[in-house]
């Protein structure tokens, strides 16, 4: 399983390498989505900095939608799924993989994204050990839903319009628990923000499970 | 690579299949034991609003604690009142705006707004209603309600 | 593609017209008794809206559990049959409405008493949230692919979204929150609860729970009509292209 994990995220990788698709189109628009809520909130100076946790999680979801979308793009051509299954690899390996894949690239995203916070909403960062460690299982747990979901709608013919309906309302407590968490690193409010790591880390725990179980039958019929 | 014992890995064991059902529910108890009351706070308490205030400073935060009878100035446009917490702090609110309609001495309040020097300035009153359904016309009630009642207002 | 030798044509049945009169008949007299309920000490006459509020939540948790039930049924091979696909799609579109219609008589009852028509606690943001997460379940469903596939993945799709029905009821007590506890948890002699406020509730979730039976049978019979015409449409189109190959070789 690990070793078929293994293989299936270096091909992702190696593919997002190769086609900059994550770099020339992705990375950009996460920063435009940054940008634009500096234009739609530049004339209340403060607000920016202020709601900058919920900004950026938000920036990484809508990112998320289209790593995923990606990913699942990338084996709908050629019949790369198809492949995939003639090849034997095990299922939950697969799940892994392409896990394992998104979460890499989310996690460049949001060294990145931090980057832009600090220099367009002019946040000082504090509280790094809070934030690392809400990024990190913040970032599983998309990582992991996204996948699981990105099946989910695979192969289907309105897959562009449907996944956003269907991912949004399932990321919707990370994106809450990540920027409350964030809120309190950021020193924006006053809270015990590793009370939100731990809902992070079940919501991360749950769906890696799922997927390692469900994805062989999510994959069956796509 | 050349594994092809598909069959095998087609579908998931039943025993997986129970480990990752255990997995998922002790995950999701663990979340029920934790407590999750702490971590998810919508509004701070009076008595919280005070022994933080200093951490607190100027940030926006809900504020929840019952109007204390007798303090009540209203003002077109403002009204002042303190709150008390269930320990027994008190914080002095300024708030602009006019109250709902149910605003009153004892009700439980949720209040928007931040410290401002020794008052907590509001922009916003929400009454925090009960689930308490007693009857205001007495002839309809039943003999249990209607003892209590008398000193409700 | 094969469908099955068609059951017959799903006509209206005695017994819904039976079900929807009682629905319709405990529907308006929850309503004229609650209109009829006494104010009350603390929320004056708004206190009546307790009369539908809590019934539409409760039909909304019926509608979506018996979404998740017969997705499991339907998921789990041995029970998997077409019905339960198509109960489970009937009640969860029954289910959005009802809890639309939960939080739309929330928000005219939060406006008076609260004094707003919407916050961000827990309760409302939970309930919003399976809302958007059953949205995206018919979304799912709308989807034209093969029938087992539809299926399949919307009963996955519609098991993680009932995971916020609990979440949702249990709101009020795990968190801290502007809605007001649970109404009917403290029901005893001793209780805060007017007796009439606690009749005319209870009529009230009789009503709301018939009105969502009679909703379901009837959404299930639009349902298996609109796959009979289906199939049928499909039977005739390959009679005619049968008919104008005979033409053809008869000539």
């Amino acid at each position: 399983m690990w070793r078929d994990a293994a293989l299936v995220a270096g091909k992702d990788l190696r593919i997002e390498a190769r086609s900059r698709v994550a770099t020339n189109q992705v990375a950009p628009f996460a920063v435009l989505v940054l940008v634009l809520f500096g234009f739609a909130l530049d004339p209340d100076r403060g607000i920016l900095s202020r709601a900058s946790a919920g900004l950026f999680w938000v920036a990484v979801l809508f990112s998320a939608l289209l790593a995923v979308q990606r990913s699942f793009a990338i084996e709908a051509v050629d019949g790369g799924g198809d492949g995939l299954r003639l090849l034997g690899l095990d299922p939950a390996g697969i799940f892994m993989g392409k896990a394992a894949a998104v979460f890499v690239e989310l996690a460049a995203l949001e060294l990145l994204l931090t980057l832009g916070v600090v220099v367009l909403y002019g946040v000082d960062l504090g509280g790094a050990a809070l934030m690392v460690a809400t990024a990190a299982v913040a970032t599983l747990g998309l990582a992991a839903a996204g996948t699981v979901y990105g099946a989910l709608s695979a192969g289907l013919r309105v897959r562009e319009t449907l996944l956003p309906l269907l991912l949004l309302p399932v990321l919707a407590p990370v994106l809450l628990s990540a920027t409350r968490a964030w809120e309190v690193a950021l020193g924006t409010s006053v809270d015990d923000g590793w009370r939100w790591v731990q809902l992070l880390g079940v919501f991360a725990v749950v769906y890696v499970t799922f997927g390692l179980v469900g994805f062989g039958a999510l994959m069956e019929e796509s | 690579m050349t594994a092809i014992d598909a069959p095998s890995r087609a579908a998931p064991g039943r025993r997986r299949l129970w480990v990752a059902g255990a997995v998922i529910v002790a995950a999701l108890g663990f979340l029920l034991f934790q407590g999750l009351g702490e971590a998810t706070v919508y509004f701070k308490t009076a008595d919280e609003a005070v022994s933080q205030k200093e951490d607190l400073g100027d940030r926006r935060f809900r504020l929840e604690g019952a109007v204390v009878p007798g303090t009540v100035e209203a003002a077109p446009g403002r009204v002042a009142f303190e709150v008390r917490g269930a320990g027994g702090g008190t914080v002095d609110v300024v708030h602009q705006g006019d109250p709902p309609e149910l605003f009153q001495p004892d009700i439980p309040v949720v209040l928007e707004g931040r410290w401002d020097g020794d008052r907590y300035a509001s922009d916003r009153i929400m009454v925090k209603h009960t689930s308490e359904y007693r009857a205001e016309n007495p002839d309809r009630v039943d003999e249990y309600v209607g003892k209590d009642r008398a000193g409700g207002q | 593609m094969t469908a099955p030798a068609h059951d017959r044509l799903p006509a209206r049945s005695q017994a819904s017209f039976i079900l929807g009169a009682a629905a319709l008949l405990a529907l308006v007299s929850t309503i004229v008794l609650g209109l009829g309920l006494p104010p009350t000490l603390e929320q004056g006459p708004y206190a009546r809206l307790i009369a539908i509020h809590p019934p539409l939540a409760w039909a909304a948790y019926l509608a979506f559990g018996v979404t998740a039930i017969t997705s499991v049924l339907y998921l789990w091979s041995r029970t998997r049959r077409r019905v339960w696909d198509r109960v489970a799609a009937s009640s969860a579109e029954v289910g959005v409405v009802f809890t639309a219609l939960t939080l739309v008589t929330g928000s005219i009852w939060g406006r008076p008493t609260w004094g707003v028509w919407w916050t961000w606690d827990a309760r409302l943001t939970s309930t919003a949230l399976l809302l958007a997460l059953f949205l995206g379940y018919l979304a799912l469903r709308g989807v034209q692919t093969d029938v087992h596939t539809r299926a399949k993945r919307s009963a996955i799709a519609a098991l993680v979204a009932v995971v916020d029905v609990p979440v949702v009821h249990f709101s009020v007590e795990w968190w801290r929150t502007l809605h007001q506890g649970r109404s009917l948890a403290q029901l005893t002699p001793q209780s805060d609860l007017d007796g009439s406020y606690v009749a005319v509730m209870l009529l009230g979730f009789m009503a709301m729970t018939l009105v969502y039976g009679w909703l379901l049978i009837e959404r299930y019979r639009v349902e298996a009509l609109e796959e009979h015409f289906e199939d049928q449409g499909l039977d005739r189109a390959l009679e005619e292209r049968r008919a104008e190959a005979e033409a053809v070789v008869a000539r």
